[in-house]
């Protein structure tokens, strides 16, 4: 019974992170309806900044999220305004997700081919504190990811519902068309939402250099269970991308701990198949594209 | 380029309209069919090159009619491409065929199974879910097949894969002119369904699915049909594929790889054209063959700093491009993406 309920647990930590890229990947969508498949691939690259500000400057991880955001933020910014704007504006949806492609193939690449395969691990002096609650361990760390990750699901959250521009991304996620012929500038509405984005897969990267050991080569399975946790939370739900995220870790985990973990992915995708067919609102999700033809 | 009276017979509906990619097409054809006699195909990279350049372009044309023709982006490709080389290799293993090697019911048969699957997916996948959901839906569907390949134990050989015996390898030549024939055979196959009936009820559902509903075509079944189509398509090149590497795993087949470079070939040359993958899939393997000598292991980031360069730059592809300076050379109103040819 305990260690059932240590596996649900280190699922909930472990899933609070899918959760975090999956609103990044909720607000791209949302807006821009580009499949931002390079978002495992930004993550990575910031657990990579993170790891080195630790063991080059000796910056503490956590503060290093001060420092992240703000340059995934304008990484953010950068890219959708050089990259992704004309994209956005077609109809053809295969030049986004090409160009999510090729990015996600040149971050990776220079980063297996210049930091090496080598799994990386931001060792802090705290790394190994745990709370111990009857039986059950707790790892500090994680349950701070898990902190993390509410705490930016609540600054989003707060960000769309209490603000003007929050609003704009709101409304341009439902009708970009309509929300143009208000008078809000697509172009900038967009680019905060990818900003926002990549912020969250930043967000994500920083927890993870100190949580869990990464290398280059988590980047792309990390953006598809992201996406599956998107999906299942239902586009535009920044609560439900979260909660998604989180069952996502938690089934993962079980599936992990009591089959094995090649059909832990297996039923993983196959869950997501299943919610696409038969739940297309997702979970929790108003919106879906489901129309008899 | 009336058609009215004089050739109005079955087959003037094939006379290409576009004379460039009449005669782009020619040039190439003329050089892959001439080129074994100039040079050793066999000792030649040249041989490879093409050999490579028609699988690519197979699986394109494929993805090229249910992606550009009817509008419905399957990102699951690379499992019909695994699965077609999977079949070949179990059906020769339990010696089912003909010849065993290069057997043309095999690759006729490693094209059919997933064909089937596609209709079994498909009807499910494409009556519930448009767009973007469904790209969603065979972006899964590939993985799981992955997994269960993976996963299959003595049936498929898990992670480790399948063995053939490699002793068959005779030369060059037989791979050559098989992957030409198959290329030739998808090209002329998609240009023949996209000037038929079948080719105008695709282009009615990708430019508007309920619109062409009202009108009486049944949807459902024509995007069945060009998902079938294009599994067909890439399980046959599949197993040319793995009658090549004479081992097949679930990484190698299976691999994002076959998902993403013909959707890059496609989307270079110009979308919803049949001269376009041609192209592209010459540039591609190309740019592959040329990065892998010169950059070593950074070739995956030149080849992806070129997708995206293109995408930004070029996203018509490369007929769009040619579309747009002819009709400009040429003086008359062009659309920037060619309907036809």
């Amino acid at each position: 019974m305990n260690v059932l309920l240590q596996v649900l647990i280190n699922g909930i930590l472990f899933g609070s992170m899918y959760g975090v890229a999956a609103i990044g990947l909720s607000l791209i969508f949302g807006t821009m309806r580009i499949i931002f498949l390079a978002q495992g691939t930004i993550m990575v690259l910031f657990a990579y900044l993170t790891y080195f500000l630790f063991t080059l400057a000796g910056v503490d991880p956590y503060l290093s999220i001060l420092i992240g955001i703000p340059i995934a933020f304008g990484c953010g910014l950068g890219v959708f305004y050089v990259l992704f704007k004309e994209a956005a504006a077609l109809e053809d949806k295969n030049v986004s997700l090409l160009l999510a492609v090729g990015l996600m193939y040149m971050v990776d690449n220079l980063m297996l081919n210049i930091w090496g395969a080598t799994p990386r691990y931001a060792a802090t002096s705290y790394s190994s504190f745990t709370l111990r609650i009857g039986e059950i361990n707790i790892s500090f760390q994680r349950l701070m990811a898990l902190v993390i990750a509410l705490a930016a699901a609540s600054i989003v959250y707060w960000f769309l519902k209490n603000t003007r521009l929050g609003t704009a991304v709101r409304a341009a996620s439902e009708d970009m068309v309509s929300t143009t012929l208000l008078g809000i500038s697509s172009n900038w509405v967009m680019a905060i939402a990818f900003g926002l984005g990549l912020a969250l897969a930043g967000t994500a990267g920083v927890v993870m250099a100190s949580v869990y050991s990464f290398d280059p080569n988590y980047g792309f399975p990390f953006a598809l269970k992201a996406l599956v946790a998107l999906t299942l939370g239902g586009i535009g739900n920044v609560w439900g991308a979260l909660a998604a995220g989180v069952l996502l870790g938690v089934v993962e985990n079980l599936a992990t701990y009591y089959i094995g973990a090649g059909w832990a992915d297996a039923i993983s995708y196959a869950a997501f198949i299943l919610v696409l067919i038969f739940l297309p609102y997702g979970l929790f999700g108003r919106r879906g594209v489901v129309k008899k033809v | 380029m009336s058609k009215t009276g004089v050739e109005a017979g079955r087959w003037a509906k094939l006379r290409p309209t576009n004379m460039i990619s009449a005669a782009v097409a020619f040039v190439v054809l003329v050089v892959a069919f001439t080129l074994p006699f100039f040079v050793d195909v066999d000792k030649s990279y040249l041989g490879y090159f093409i050999f490579i350049t028609c699988i690519y372009l197979t699986v394109a044309q494929g993805w090229n009619l249910v992606a550009g023709y009817t509008g419905q982006i399957s990102l699951g490709q690379n499992a019909f491409f695994g699965l077609g080389a999977y079949t070949m290799a179990e059906l020769w293993l339990h010696g089912i065929g003909l010849w065993f090697f290069f057997d043309v019911t095999l690759m006729i048969a490693a094209g059919i199974a997933p064909a089937i699957l596609a209709i079994i997916v498909g009807i499910p996948l494409l009556s519930r879910l448009k767009g973007d959901y469904f790209s969603f839906g065979t972006l899964g569907l590939g993985m799981i097949i992955k997994v269960l390949f993976v996963k299959g134990g003595t049936v498929t050989g898990g992670a480790n894969g399948v063995y053939l015996d490699s002793t068959r390898f005779t030369s060059m030549h037989v791979y050559y002119w098989c992957a030409l024939f198959l290329a030739v055979f998808a090209t002329f196959l998609v240009y023949a369904l996209t000037r038929s009936r079948i080719g105008l009820a695709l282009k009615a559902i990708r430019e508007d699915d309920i619109s062409a509903a009202s009108h009486g075509i049944n949807v459902l079944k024509y995007k069945v049909f060009a998902f079938a189509v294009a599994a067909f398509l890439a399980g046959v090149a599949g197993s040319i594929f793995g009658y090549y590497q004479f081992h097949i795993t679930p990484d190698s087949v299976f691999s994002m790889n076959w998902l993403f470079y013909p959707i890059l070939v496609v989307v270079l040359g110009g979308t919803g054209t049949v001269i376009g993958p041609i192209i592209g899939a010459f540039i591609v393997s190309g740019l592959f063959a040329y990065g892998d000598i010169y950059f070593g292991g950074y070739h995956p980031v030149v080849s992806g700093m070129l997708i995206i360069l293109v995408m930004r730059f070029m996203p018509d592809g490369i007929m769009g491009i040619v579309s747009k300076t002819s009709g400009r050379l040429l003086g008359r109103a062009k659309h920037a993406v060619p309907s036809g040819m």
